[in-house]
């Protein structure tokens, strides 16, 4: 159990998919003005990172690996990741309309968000077991949540502002992302991947 | 629920989301309202122009985003309105909708792999937690439902579109 909670630490902290592999970041920028659409859209990409973790690994092993189709990764990996986004938007329809109203709006837009594929692809290269993947791509997008509610936390504060005409919009936002990169390397050494 | 980009405490002072609406049918005085949906952007206020945002939705994914709001309010079909949703509804709302299978997912195949030590029984552990997750996850959004937890309210009528209502998302 102390393993997974060492991967667990790690994929969320110490490598945080944003701010340590620099994975997401369009989404991060764009989806982070406000605390809740940051909210549903984390939620939304924890949900769908896990759950495409898990058939990549099946894909890897099952396909890839045995039949050497390594080529076909990114194309199979995409493929994958766009049907568990559909399977995600059709599972919250189902568990509760109302739901699919507040989170929905999400969901397309992480088919396009290149931390899905990265997670993945980090996977295939970590080498791990079913169990190993899964808890990994759940904390790597937990941490990734985690990056995108606190920014946006930062930017509601900083729209408040009285921000020189010359940094408002994006460029305090990126020099805020930056020092919050630099309180995120706080946590090397804790644990490695 | 489209975004409106904006959020305001209510009587009870709980902070509530709102959002656009337009009313697409009237039953027995209580209205259906269609979300008028957009990019997730939450920089621009003028959510009834953005041409993406008309892209991004068909009439038959818009279909199933319709609600019924509770009450006759008197509104008529083709007004525009401001509902609103508490904050806190979000947060239930994403718990239940993904929290809930989640933790049951990672359970189940941590279970599975600790009994097992095996890769097939961890995914087939992991396949089962899921499902009860998500039984569990309707159960408990059916009861959220019931106490109206979820159900979003009704704000104000919407008359005027800003006159600069142009696109100003500002990010990449």
């Amino acid at each position: 159990m102390e393993h997974y909670l060492l991967l667990f630490i790690s994929a969320a902290l110490v490598s945080n998919v944003v701010l340590m592999r620099f994975l997401g970041l369009c989404s991060f920028m764009g989806v982070t003005t406000r605390v809740d659409t940051a909210l549903g859209m984390g939620a939304a990409t924890t949900f769908c990172i896990t759950i495409s973790a898990m058939i990549d690994w099946g894909v890897e092993k099952v396909l890839l690996e045995p039949y050497e189709l390594g080529y076909l990764r990114t194309v199979a990996f995409i493929l994958v990741i766009a049907a568990a986004v559909q399977f995600t938007e059709a599972v919250v329809r189902k568990v509760s309309p109302t739901m699919f109203q507040m989170l929905g709006i999400y969901l397309p837009l992480i088919t396009t968000n290149c931390a899905v594929l990265g997670v993945n692809l980090l996977l295939v290269e970590g080498k791990m077991n079913f169990i190993e993947s899964t808890v990994f791509a759940f904390a790597s997008s937990l941490g990734y949540s985690l990056v995108m509610v606190l920014f946006a936390g930062l930017r509601e504060r900083l729209a408040l502002c009285a921000v020189p005409r010359l940094f408002a919009g994006p460029p305090i936002g990126f020099i805020t992302a930056s020092l919050l990169a630099l309180a995120f390397m706080g946590f090397s050494g804790m644990s490695t991947n | 629920m489209s975004d409106a980009g904006s959020s305001f405490p209510d009587a009870d002072g709980q902070t509530l989301l709102e959002g656009f609406a337009r009313v697409v049918a009237v039953e027995g005085g209580r209205a259906w309202l269609e979300p008028e949906e957009t990019t997730s952007c939450g920089t621009c206020h003028s959510a009834g122009l953005c041409s993406i945002g008309k892209d991004a939705g068909n009439a038959k994914r818009m279909a199933a985003k319709r609600f019924q709001l509770p009450g006759d309010l008197g509104l008529k079909v083709g007004e525009r309105v401001v509902v609103g949703i508490s904050e806190t509804a979000l947060v239930k709302g994403a718990a239940t909708a993904y929290g809930l299978p989640l933790i049951a997912l990672l359970a189940g195949g941590i279970l599975g792999q600790e009994f097992y030590a095996t890769d097939g029984m961890a995914a087939l552990g992991a396949f089962g937690g899921l499902v009860v997750g998500l039984g569990l996850a309707r159960l408990l959004a059916d009861g959220l439902s019931a106490r109206g937890v979820l159900t979003p309210r009704f704000l104000r009528r919407d008359y005027h579109l800003p006159p600069d209502a142009a696109c100003t998302s500002d990010h990449g």
